[in-house]
C-alpha cells in the first residue's frame, strides 16, 4: 500500500505548507483553522477518511496501475470503463456526505487528461512527456496528495485571443525559458479548493494558434511554491462562519472554496513541464479535461440527495408531507436528481480505451450529462424553496432563538407541532438556504452552470459530436426521399 | 463461525448498509464473528451491497464461500440460515 492518508494526517500534511493566502485585503496566516476557510479542508479530509472506512473503501480507493500499489481514487488514471463508473458513483457518495463540493475532483480530471495527452505529443515529436508525467503521478499517488487542476485563465477580452490582449498576463504563458526550466506569469481564476492543495497542475485554457505559442503551457507545482499568490473568493453569507457554532451557517461541518491564483514569475524545473509551446495539442488538452470535468459533476447528484432529504424533512416538520402537490414536487425533485445519475453512469460506462492505456468517457453523453447539470439543480433547487415555505428567507437567527428576552416568541410562533422543536424547523430550513442560496449554493448552483465550461460550450461540444448525417439519412430513406436497401 | 465483511461503495444504498452488519452481529451474537475481508482465517465472506447491481470488487477476495446480502431481506435470510447452521453447530 502507498501512503493513504486518513483526515487527521491531510490535515497536519497542509499545516506544512507556506502558502500566500489573503482574504478580505489582510494575509491568512494560518489557513487550516481560518473560520471560513475550514469547512471546504473539512470536505477534503472526507475523501481521505472514507478511504479507510470499509463501508465506502471500494469506492474510494483503487489499485494504482503503475506500482500495483492500493490508492486513493481520487489519484487513480482511470483503466477501464468500470473505474469511470465507480468515479461517478464517489461522486454521488461523497456529495450525498458532505452536501457540498469536495473540490479533489479537478486534480484526478487534470492527470487523467494529461496522462492521454502527453503521450500523444511524445508520439509526435519524441518528446518525453509522458514519462515525465508517470514520474509525477507516482509522487502525487505514493504521498496522496491533493491537486488543483487549474484551467481557466482571467481571459481579459473575450473577444481576443492570447496574444492579442492589452496585458500579456490575461493568460497564463511563458516569459523566459532558462537551461533548468521555465519562468510563468499569469493566472488562474475560480480556482476550487486552491488553498487546500498540496499541488497545483495548469493547462491551457482554450485551443491556441501558432502565434499564441508561448501560451501553450501545462506543468505542475507546489502549491507554495515561490511567487503563487491566493486571493480568496467571497461567497454569500460567508462571514456567518464568524459567529462561531450557529446553526444559522446551515451546514455545520462542511463547504467549499475558490481562489483567484496569481503567478508572478514563477520558475518551473523542467522535469514538472507537460507542454511547452506544442500548441497543436492544447485542444486535446482542453477538450479530454473538460470531459472527465463534465463527468466529475456527479457529485451535485449527491448534494440534490441531501436537499430532497430536506425537502421531505421540512415538509414533515410543516406537516404539509401528505399533500398531493408536495408529494408530486419531491417525486419530481427525485426524477430529476436521478436523470443526472443516469447521465454520469452513461459516459462512463460507455467509456473507451485512448492509445495511452487511459480510459476516457463518451464525449456526447459528457457533454450532455453537463448541459443536464447547468439546469436541473435550479429547479430542484426551486422546489425546494417552495416546499419550505417563505420562512427558508425570513427566518430570525439561532441568537434570537436562543434570547432571554425573544426566545419565546420565536420558540412559540415558529412551532408547527407539539413534536417538532422549533429548533429543528429552524435547523433543516438553514440548511436548505445554505444548499440553494447560501455559501454551498456555490456549488450546487452557479458551478453547475459554469464550472466545466458555461452551457454554451456544452452545446458546441453537442453540436459537433453528434452524428447528423446518420440521423438525416435513416429520416430520408423512412419517408422514400433515398432508397434503401435495408429496408422491405 | 468466522466471516469476513466485504461493502460495496455505497454511493445510493436502499438501506442502511452498518446498520444491517450490526443487526446481523447482535442476533447471532456468540458463536458467530465480523473478520476482515482479507482474513484467511475466516469460514466466509458475507458481500453486503446497497443495491442489486452490486459493483463491489470481489476480485481479490480470499478464495472462500461468498454470501451476497443485497437487501434487508437478503440479511433477514442470512441469519435464519446462520442461527440455523450455528444450532446444529452446538
Amino acid at each position: 500500500m502507498g501512503k493513504l492518508m486518513n483526515a487527521k494526517q491531510y490535515e497536519e500534511s497542509l499545516r506544512k505548507l507556506n502558502l500566500k493566502v489573503y482574504q478580505f485585503g489582510r494575509r491568512v496566516t494560518n489557513v487550516v483553522d481560518d473560520q471560513i476557510i475550514r469547512p471546504s479542508m473539512n470536505a477534503v479530509a472526507a475523501t481521505y477518511e472514507c478511504a479507510h472506512k470499509p463501508e465506502y473503501e471500494d469506492l474510494m480507493t483503487t489499485t494504482s496501475h503503475i506500482t500495483g500499489k492500493k490508492i486513493n481514487r481520487f489519484t487513480h488514471i482511470h483503466q477501464s470503463a468500470e473505474d469511470l463508473v465507480k468515479k461517478s458513483k464517489m461522486g454521488r457518495l461523497l456529495g450525498s456526505l458532505t452536501a457540498c463540493c469536495f473540490q479533489r475532483c479537478v486534480g484526478m480530471d487534470a492527470m487523467n487528461a494529461l496522462s492521454i495527452t502527453t503521450y500523444a505529443i511524445d508520439q509526435k515529436y519524441g518528446t518525453e512527456y509522458y514519462k515525465r508525467f508517470l514520474k509525477y503521478l507516482e509522487y502525487v499517488q505514493e504521498n496522496d496528495l491533493t491537486c488543483d487542476g487549474a484551467m481557466t485563465d482571467p481571459k481579459g477580452d473575450r473577444g481576443l485571443g492570447p496574444k492579442k490582449q492589452f496585458d500579456p498576463d490575461l493568460f497564463m504563458h511563458v516569459v523566459e525559458e532558462l537551461p533548468d526550466g521555465i519562468v510563468v506569469s499569469g493566472a488562474k481564476a475560480h480556482q476550487t479548493g486552491a488553498v487546500n492543495s498540496h499541488e497545483i497542475i495548469v493547462m491551457p485554457t482554450i485551443t491556441m494558434r501558432e502565434e499564441d505559442a508561448d501560451y501553450a503551457v501545462s506543468f505542475a507545482l507546489p502549491a507554495d511554491a515561490e511567487g503563487i499568490t491566493y486571493i480568496m473568493g467571497r461567497q454569500s453569507c460567508d462571514t456567518r462562519k464568524l459567529e462561531g457554532m450557529t446553526f444559522d451557517r446551515g451546514n455545520m461541518f462542511y463547504g467549499g472554496h475558490e481562489a483567484l491564483v496569481v503567478f508572478e514569475k514563477v520558475f518551473v524545473p523542467w522535469e514538472r513541464v507537460f507542454m511547452y509551446r506544442e500548441y497543436d495539442f492544447s485542444t486535446m488538452l482542453v477538450e479530454n479535461f473538460a470531459a472527465y470535468h463534465r463527468q466529475s459533476y456527479a457529485c451535485k447528484v449527491g448534494v440534490g440527495d441531501v436537499l430532497i432529504g430536506a425537502a421531505q424533512t421540512v415538509a414533515e416538520y410543516n406537516g404539509a408531507e401528505k399533500a398531493s402537490h408536495v408529494k408530486d414536487k419531491i417525486i419530481e425533485m427525485n426524477h430529476l436528481n436521478e436523470t443526472l445519475f443516469c447521465g454520469c453512469i452513461a459516459c462512463a460506462a460507455e467509456g473507451h480505451r485512448e492509445p495511452s492505456g487511459t480510459y476516457q468517457n463518451d464525449l456526447l453523453l459528457a457533454n450532455v450529462h453537463k448541459q443536464n447539470i447547468t439546469r436541473f439543480p435550479y429547479e430542484i433547487a426551486r422546489l425546494a424553496q417552495d416546499i419550505a415555505g417563505g420562512l427558508v428567507v425570513t427566518c430570525p437567527s439561532e441568537a434570537d432563538l436562543k434570547s432571554s428576552e425573544v426566545g419565546r416568541y420565536v420558540e412559540k410562533y415558529f412551532r408547527t407541532k407539539a413534536d417538532v422543536p422549533t429548533e429543528h424547523r429552524m435547523r433543516i430550513l438553514r440548511l436548505i438556504e445554505n444548499i440553494t442560496m447560501g455559501t454551498a449554493a456555490v456549488g450546487y448552483l452557479t458551478e453547475s452552470m459554469h464550472g466545466a465550461g458555461s452551457p454554451q460550450a456544452q452545446r458546441i461540444m453537442i453540436a459537433r459530436l453528434v452524428n447528423m448525417k446518420a440521423k438525416q439519412k435513416v429520416a430520408k430513406e423512412l419517408c422514400g426521399i433515398l432508397k434503401s436497401d435495408n429496408l422491405a | 463461525m468466522k466471516a469476513g465483511l466485504k461493502y460495496c461503495g455505497g454511493c445510493r444504498p436502499d438501506y442502511d448498509r452498518t446498520a444491517a452488519v450490526k443487526d446481523i452481529v447482535k442476533e447471532l451474537g456468540e458463536g458467530f464473528e465480523l473478520t476482515g475481508a482479507d482474513d484467511e482465517e475466516s469460514d466466509l465472506i458475507i458481500v453486503v451491497t446497497g443495491c442489486k447491481t452490486a459493483c463491489v470488487d470481489t476480485s481479490k477476495l480470499p478464495d472462500k464461500p461468498v454470501r451476497f446480502i443485497s437487501s434487508l431481506e437478503d440479511a433477514q435470510r442470512f441469519k435464519e440460515d446462520m442461527k440455523n447452521f450455528l444450532s446444529k453447530e452446538r
